[in-house]
């Protein structure tokens, strides 16, 4: 069966620069103790004393979004969900810079 | 619906133990998982093998589906015996591990899965929905054009999303949602439709609904966050003695002043023609200096009378040894 949903309007999330570390949470996913993990080995930069009332970077919820999934679906820790984000990102990096490169290569 | 063969799909014998059959699947999963995967159509497979995965680590749903018989093959034409799943006892363990992780990975198993596994079916999690005084938000992915991005559109997605039946159990129920995406959406960011979750069985607050927003690669422009980069082909007279051109931009082109004297490889800002945000995005014209071909006698007489006029230089300076 199917409905026709009427037109909605999307909110971004994350425009504002910070986000509650307990919105991430509910966002990613992730347990509030994977978000200090990660904080801690660097992932993400939060600000705030008590972890409960963190805020972290608007700009960190791609990165910890991924890391959730990888932990979720690959059955990998958090050390290594947040060796294997900043090694994709690395080389997603390079690959932008190979793609420059080749762009300004004559063919 | 079509049969799938979940041994098939993992890559495993029927005899297979708990232990293969986990091994199969993270090694398979590490293949295809989309944020690691550089296969085609990475995503489709991995969403298959976590479907058969979730049936096969489960040894109450590996039994009830071994009972089909190992006649089927993958594709073929199949319906639900009427008396599916019955003589079955099931252990509580079975919805203590449902997460709202795992509602959200069902979300793209096929109806072969649905109609045997899924809400509604014997196995479903319905008594534990029941409980919920809210409903769950739900997450996809949407993948769009870099124009849309810049500058919005509407889009029309079709999902399915389990919803209580009057008889306490759960369907999935197929749903088309028209989303205004708005301009100026990043890569990798979420866009909310709140109240587009799961619907709350006891009529309390309805789930969101979360869209990852995926960008497709784009011909011209490279993104990097609310940046975009264009690799500007010039003539050498236009780089070397500065030039006026009309330079694409995500709103439409526009001139743009070479300074004389630019080199290949350089970069110049049009600021504040990226994608639109607070602050917008910048436009990086990166320079590729083309050479004319000399592949007749008047070019052959420029690019010599080049070499007589302008012989002291050096292109390859740099790579003197220094004293």
């Amino acid at each position: 069966m199917t409905d026709v949903v009427e037109m909605h309007e999307a909110q971004l999330v994350g425009e504002a620069e910070w986000i509650a570390a307990t919105e991430i949470c509910r966002l990613c996913r992730l347990e509030l103790d994977a978000v200090i993990e990660l904080a801690e080995l660097g992932l993400v930069a939060p600000r705030g004393y008590e972890p409960e009332h963190w805020q972290v970077p608007a700009a960190a919820l791609p990165r910890l979004a991924v890391a959730a999934r990888l932990m979720r679906d690959l059955g990998i820790n958090v050390s290594g969900a947040a060796l294997a984000v900043e090694l994709l990102e690395a080389q997603r990096d390079l690959e932008r810079r190979i793609r420059r490169l080749e762009r300004l290569t004559p063919v | 619906m079509e049969y799938r063969d979940y041994y098939q799909i993992l890559g495993v014998a029927r005899m297979a133990t708990a232990e293969d059959i986990k091994k199969s699947y993270r090694r398979l999963a590490r293949k295809y998982h989309p944020d690691v995967s550089k296969e085609k159509d990475a995503e489709q497979k991995f969403k298959e093998l976590q479907e058969a995965y979730e049936v096969l680590k489960d040894p109450e749903k590996r039994a009830a589906y071994d009972q089909l018989g190992s006649e089927w093959k993958s594709g073929q034409q199949f319906r639900p015996p009427p008396d599916w799943a019955s003589g079955f006892e099931f252990s509580g363990s079975r919805s203590r591990g449902t997460s709202s992780a795992h509602v959200f990975e069902e979300e793209g198993f096929s109806d072969f899965f649905s109609s045997l596994f899924g809400g509604g079916s014997p196995f479903g999690a319905a008594g534990k929905r029941q409980r919920q005084a809210a409903g769950r938000d739900h997450h996809a992915r949407i993948d769009i054009d870099l124009e849309e991005a810049f500058g919005g559109g509407t889009r029309t997605l079709d999902l399915k999303r389990p919803e209580l039946k009057p008889d306490g159990t759960l369907e999935l129920r197929s749903h088309t949602v028209r989303v205004a995406i708005p301009a100026g959406v990043t890569d990798g960011q979420l866009i909310r439709l709140a109240g587009q979750g799961e619907a709350a069985p006891g009529g309390g607050r309805a789930g969101d609904l979360y869209l990852e927003v995926h960008i497709r690669p784009h011909r011209l422009f490279q993104m990097e966050g609310r940046d975009v980069t264009l690799t500007l082909p010039v003539a050498p007279w236009e780089a070397a003695l500065g030039a006026t051109i009309t330079v694409p931009t995500l709103g439409g082109a526009v001139e743009m002043h070479v300074p004389a004297g630019a080199q290949s490889g350089q970069k110049l800002r049009l600021r504040g023609r990226g994608l639109p945000g607070q602050p917008p995005g910048d436009e990086y014209v990166q320079l590729k200096v083309v050479l004319p071909p000399a592949n007749s006698p008047a070019a052959q007489a420029l690019y010599e009378d080049m070499r007589a006029k302008l012989g002291s230089f050096d292109p390859r300076a740099d790579l003197q040894a220094k004293p």
